[in-house]
C-alpha cells in the first residue's frame, strides 16, 4: 500500500514536470502566422493581385508585340526597330524634350507687410520633394524645377546652404513646371493641397496658375553615366 | 520503472493539448524551475534506486527547489546580477552527478548479474 502511493506521488510530480516542460516548449517555439485577415481584407488583397496579373500580362504583350516588330524588321534588314526602342529608352530616361499640357508654379519669397525678419533665400530640399511628391500623388509625368527636369536620378539636396537640383543651384523665384494627362486633376489636387501652408510656414509663397494647354520641359541636362555596359563593336558581333 | 515516465509523456500531452502559453517574459522563470523540477526527479530516482526515497523529502524537495530557482532568477532579474546561473550551477552539477550515481548503479546491477548467469 505505502509502496504504491509512493509511486503516485512519483508519477504526479513526474507529470508535474511533463506540462511544465510542454508549456516552456509551446512559448519558446515560435508559432504559426494566423490568417486573420477577414473578407473584405481578402478580396482588396484579390484585387491588388489581379491588378498585378493584368500589369504584368500588358507588359508581356508589350515586350511579345516588340518582339515580333524586330522579327519582321530583322527580315527586312532594318534598324528602325531598334532605333524606335532607343528613342522610347531615351524618352523614358528623359533625355527628350516633352510637351504637353500642365501647369506652372512659382515660388517666391513672401512676407506680411509688417515683416522684418531675414529673407529667404532658397527652399528647403524637404520642401521641395514634399512639393514633388505631392505633385506626383495628382498625376504629374514630368516636372521640371529651375529648367532642371526631374528624372529617378535627379538629386535634391543642399550643397554649402544652397538647395540644388541635380547640379542646378535653385534661387527664389523659382519656377516648377509640371506636365499632366489629367492637368484639371492636377490642378484641382494642388488647389486642395496643404501644400501652400508648408510653403507659408517657411515664408515662402506657392502660387499655381491655370491649367495651361502647352508647357515645354526640356531634356535632362545629366548625362547618366553607364558603369557595366560597353559598345559592342559592328565586327565583334559579325564573328 | 516505466510508470513515471508515463506519468510525464501523460503531463506533456495534456500540457500541449491544453495549449497553455505563458508572456515570454516568464520564459525564463519557467525554464529554471523546469530545470529545478529535472534534477529534483532525477534525485528521487537514485533515492529509489539506492533505496534511501522518502515522499515527503522527494515532494517537499520538488516544490521547495522550483521556488527557489524562480526566486533566484527574479532576485538575479531585479538586481542586474545573473543571479539564475548559480541554480543552473547547483542543479546542473547535482544532475550530472545523480546521473551518474544512477549509471554506476545498473553497471553494478548488470556486472553481478552477468557474474551469477556464468555462475550457474
Amino acid at each position: 500500500m505505502l509502496e504504491w502511493k509512493k509511486r503516485l506521488s512519483f508519477v504526479i510530480v513526474a507529470a508535474v514536470f511533463g506540462v511544465m516542460l510542454a508549456v516552456e516548449l509551446r512559448t519558446t517555439m515560435p508559432s504559426e502566422e494566423r490568417d486573420t485577415r477577414d473578407i473584405w481584407e481578402l478580396r482588396a488583397d484579390l484585387t491588388k493581385e489581379q491588378q498585378l496579373e493584368q500589369q504584368l500580362l500588358e507588359e508581356l504583350e508589350d515586350y511579345e508585340e516588340k518582339l515580333r516588330h524586330y522579327q519582321e524588321k530583322e527580315a527586312a534588314g532594318g534598324g528602325a526597330a531598334l532605333e524606335a526602342t532607343v528613342a522610347e529608352l531615351r524618352e523614358e530616361a528623359g533625355l527628350t524634350e516633352v510637351k504637353g499640357s500642365g501647369i506652372v508654379l512659382m515660388i517666391a519669397p513672401f512676407s506680411t507687410a509688417d515683416y522684418v525678419g531675414p529673407v529667404t533665400a532658397t527652399v528647403s530640399p524637404e520642401l521641395l520633394q514634399r512639393l514633388v511628391n505631392e505633385l506626383n500623388k495628382y498625376g504629374a509625368r514630368e516636372i521640371a524645377i529651375g529648367g532642371e527636369r526631374l528624372t529617378n536620378r535627379t538629386a535634391i539636396r543642399d550643397i554649402n546652404g544652397i538647395t540644388n537640383v541635380g547640379r542646378r543651384p535653385i534661387r527664389l523665384p523659382v519656377e516648377v513646371k509640371a506636365i499632366a494627362d489629367d492637368v484639371d486633376k492636377l490642378y484641382s489636387g494642388l488647389a486642395v493641397s496643404p501644400i501652400r501652408d508648408d510653403f507659408i510656414v517657411e515664408n515662402l509663397e506657392l502660387s499655381i496658375s491655370k491649367p495651361k494647354s502647352v508647357i515645354v520641359i526640356p531634356p535632362s541636362t545629366e548625362r547618366p553615366d553607364v558603369k557595366y555596359m560597353e559598345t559592342a563593336s559592328a565586327g565583334k558581333e559579325e564573328k | 520503472m516505466w510508470l513515471p515516465l508515463l506519468g510525464m509523456l501523460l503531463g506533456f500531452a495534456v500540457g500541449v493539448l491544453a495549449g497553455w502559453e505563458i508572456p515570454d517574459e516568464y520564459s525564463n522563470y519557467l525554464s529554471i524551475a523546469i530545470l529545478a523540477a529535472f534534477d529534483t526527479l532525477i534525485g528521487g530516482w537514485r533515492a529509489h534506486l539506492q533505496r534511501t526515497y522518502d515522499e515527503l523529502v522527494f515532494i517537499t524537495g520538488f516544490f521547495f527547489n522550483i521556488i527557489l530557482a524562480t526566486t533566484l532568477t527574479f532576485l538575479g532579474i531585479h538586481l542586474g546580477v545573473d543571479l539564475y546561473l548559480a541554480a543552473v550551477f547547483a542543479f546542473g552539477v547535482r544532475l550530472f552527478q545523480n546521473i551518474a550515481i544512477i549509471r554506476r548503479l545498473w553497471l553494478a546491477e548488470w556486472a553481478e548479474r552477468r557474474q551469477n548467469r556464468e555462475k550457474s
